[in-house]
């Protein structure tokens, strides 16, 4: 990747945006600069994004993690995004195991792309990719990752995406009927199970409004099965309600062992949702919609 | 209990110390010093608690709840501890674990576990037999998806960020709980399961592997009928003689409330790899393997708040003298007497499990008390870490004796609050913590409330999180403020000589 001066901020002076113009002219750049869209792309993928200034090559800036070739201690200037669970500011010096450590020098100026990697008495990072040069304008990113308090439990633009690529419908409905469901007795005769991790088992009725993914659905209704115990094996699972809406993310049901149900005096596919994200709130429907369209 | 209490705080804490907290130390410092008078034992030096949360999460404010430590014997400064943490970076990330160098003073979060995200069960141990350094560690997880996954997997080096190798894995099971240890030829791992894929409802398991993990086989430990199925509490202990104990839960009847229950207790002489594995120790009422150490317990089942905000129903262990394999005490809880919710007992045999003492040993029955973890040291001094509510607090206790609790010493680790902060999910605080001995210090986890509050931790506590103790707050290390939520702990007492 190139490094383009229409991403660099001028905000360090004149002298950056010379730097950096000189930098492209001459050749001499080794920088990663992603186009726009990669850009964005680039931002989906990363849990911490920051721009720093690196202070030591084959170093790291905590112990406990690996020294190697690769990784570098980098002074952050800014933090662009990051979890909110996670302590970084401006000052803090961060380890980044870099793609290319030939790219970097002490005193390189650089935002760096990145994800999580040991969290200690600082922070480890893995680089994703970088732009060379002061802080970038930041990327138009979408609402998961538009603050530097990206929360805990929202996933990003390329976690979303799969997620949604593994349904085998995304719609846009509202729950008309919540009630409690019991597996049914297998033949075999085999014993019931008792475990701490029992789902306890319910069941939705969704009025569907809109199909953004997966064909269409006969009467405009499925069945959505979800666990609605309050155990750790279950935490992630979305709880319903009568008159949710939501965006859900369905998949026919293989946990329960009974795949079919009966709903209008017709047998038809059961569906599940039970993971992050399987259920947003309307709220992120152009976000949704968005990331289907340009997938 | 014939207890000696606690008597001294360390200020350990990166909060400094008050000019209140020194008058207290002075004060319990005066009171020590009575109880010396009277005879009894001051405390030994260095007790040490961590909170485990590393700096560079101190904006987290998850229900780390369900500890468990594992502790590299050749090199003891390296230990992993776990709970249930999500990785902090990644909804699909690795599911994370805690790694000490440095002898349990700093922590690192390090997502390497082969489950996506946070796991939904995960123990370990780290056997040495193979000569990595910072390995090998042997986990069992869970992994809750459309269905429950164990996985058993190993690493070679807990410092990289390699993702663990799974080495078996199968679903329809529950509770893995692993021990290991570490012989000439290579690693021993015993995974203690409840395994709904035995026959006729049998389904107390240990998976053993003797080849580190490359090929393991599940031996059924149940013997007689059951109520379609036994407990999900199977808990194996090794000693160094190879000499391999595993207790369970026999469920009886089962009416979705309460369990009717034998505690059961098998032995294998031969590191499991015999033809016959665990059925040395036959119950003289029915000449079946697995000796009936209690028969027809009653013990509640709740998968909704219980006692306090916790949830009850297996609270199971087992531990063996590493350096005499005739000596083992087992604990467990049911629903004891009249008024009381949930309680603790520990019993002990000391001729391989063929007889045990008729009733609990002197001071072990603990009312309204779970996540029981026993340990014996090189020197025979059993240690008991449990949790007690009382007055509205919980309170982890770690007691210890050298003749069976004739006496004992007993330290308060923690007393916090057991109404805050609100639960997010069950367990509240673990259907388990851990406790292991190395040297001469009982090492351990427990979790607990995590306000910075010095007189919730009575032998001192270390932070790495940013706390304000004076404030009695946390924050983000930028300043801003930062909810209450249950924190692993870790702690290491000197054992009593």
């Amino acid at each position: 990747m190139k490094i383009s001066p229409l991403f660099l901020k001028v905000g360090l002076g004149g002298a950056g945006l010379w730097l950096a113009l000189w930098l492209v002219l001459s050749g001499c750049t080794q920088a990663a600069a992603p186009q726009a869209t990669d850009r964005a792309a680039l931002a989906g993928k990363s849990s911490i994004i920051f721009s720093g200034t690196v202070s030591q090559l084959v170093a790291t800036s905590f112990p406990d993690v690996p020294k190697s070739a690769q990784t570098i201690v980098v002074r952050v200037d800014s933090v662009e995004k990051k979890p909110a669970a996670v302590s970084l500011k401006k000052g803090d010096n961060v380890t980044v195991e870099v793609k290319d450590v030939s790219a970097f020098q002490e005193g390189t100026h650089a935002t760096f792309y990145t994800d999580g990697w040991i969290f200690g008495a600082g922070v480890a990072v893995k680089e994703l990719g970088h732009e060379l040069g002061a802080a970038v304008e930041p990327a138009p990113m979408t609402s998961a990752g538009k603050t530097s308090g990206q929360s805990q439990d929202q996933m990003n633009d390329q976690e979303l995406l799969d997620r949604m690529k593994a349904s085998d419908f995304v719609v846009v409905g509202r729950v008309t009927d919540v009630r409690p469901w019991n597996v049914p007795k297998r033949k075999s005769g085999a014993p019931s199970r008792v475990s701490e991790h029992d789902p306890d088992w319910h069941e939705a009725v969704v009025e569907i409004q809109s199909v953004l993914k997966g064909g269409k659905v006969k009467g405009n209704k499925v069945i959505v099965r979800f666990p609605s115990r309050n155990d750790v094996a279950w935490v992630s699972s979305p709880k319903f309600t009568k008159n949710q809406r939501a965006i859900f993310c369905l998949n026919r049901d293989q946990s329960t062992g009974a795949p079919t149900t009966t709903m209008g005096g017709t047998q038809v596919n059961a569906y599940t949702c039970l993971g992050h994200g399987d259920a947003l709130p309307i709220s992120e429907e152009a976000r949704v919609r968005s990331l289907l369209k340009n997938q | 209990m014939k207890a000696v209490a606690s008597s001294r705080l360390r200020f350990t804490a990166s909060a400094p110390s008050t000019l209140f907290l020194r008058a207290l130390a002075a004060f319990l410092t005066m009171m020590a010093g009575l109880l010396v008078a009277r005879g009894q034992s001051p405390a030994p030096p260095s007790i040490k608690v961590v909170n485990l949360i590393p700096a560079s999460l101190s904006g987290e404010s998850n229900q780390d709840s369900e500890p468990f430590l594992a502790i590299q014997n050749q090199n003891p400064q390296v230990m992993v501890a776990s709970a249930f943490t999500p990785n902090p970076f990644s909804m699909t990330g690795n599911a994370p674990v805690y790694v000490s160098q440095d002898g349990g003073k700093t922590w690192v979060l390090n997502a390497i576990t082969p489950v996506q995200r946070m796991t939904c069960d995960i123990t370990h141990a780290m056997a040495t037999g193979e000569n990595h350094p910072r390995g090998d560690l042997h986990a069992g997880t869970l992994a809750c998806a459309t269905g429950i996954t164990l996985d058993e997997s190993e690493s070679n080096d807990v410092s990289v960020s390699t993702t663990m190798n799974v080495q078996s894995t199968r679903g329809n099971v529950d509770q893995p709980f692993v021990r290991a240890l570490g012989v000439a030829s290579g690693d021993r791992i015993y995974v203690g399961v409840n395994d709904f894929n035995q026959a006729n409802g049998r389904t107390a398991t240990i998976d053993v592997s003797v080849d580190g993990g490359a090929t393991y086989k599940s031996i059924p430990i149940e013997t007689r009928k059951t109520a379609g199925q036994d407990g999900p509490s199977v808990r194996p202990a090794v000693a160094n003689d190879g000499t391999v104990y595993a207790a369970f839960f026999g469920w009886r009847k089962f009416n979705g409330k309460t369990a009717t229950s034998d505690i059961v207790v098998v032995r294998d002489d031969a590191a499991a790899t015999g033809a016959n594995p665990f059925q040395v120790l036959k119950d003289p009422s029915d000449k079946l393997p697995g000796r009936i150490i209690v028969k027809g317990v009653s013990i509640p089942w709740s998968n909704a708040p219980a006692l306090g905000q916790e949830r009850i129903g297996s609270t199971l262990s087992i531990a063996v003298d590493p350096n005499h394999s005739g000596t083992v005490y087992v604990s467990w809880a049911d629903k004891g007497s009249k008024g009381d919710i949930y309680t603790l007992h520990v019993r002990s045999s000391t001729d391989r499990g063929v007889t045990w003492s008729k009733t609990d040993l002197p001071g072990t029955t603990i009312h309204n008390a779970t996540n029981v973890a026993l340990a014996v040291a090189n020197n025979g001094v059993v240690g008991f870490l449990y949790q007690q509510l009382a007055g509205g607090r919980w309170v982890t206790h770690l007691a210890q004796s050298h003749d069976g609790f004739m006496t004992s010493r007993d330290f308060v680790l923690a007393t916090v609050r057991a109404d805050q902060p609100v639960g997010q999910f069950l367990p509240y605080l673990g259907d388990y913590d851990y406790l292991l001995s190395v040297g001469n210090e009982f090492r351990g986890v427990f979790c607990a409330n995590n306000t910075p509050d010095f007189a919730n931790f009575p032998q001192g506590v270390t932070y790495q999180r940013a706390a304000d103790f004076n404030a009695k707050t946390l924050n983000d290390g930028s300043g801003n403020p930062v909810p209450i939520s249950i924190d692993p702990f870790y702690f290491s007492v000197p054992v009593m000589p």
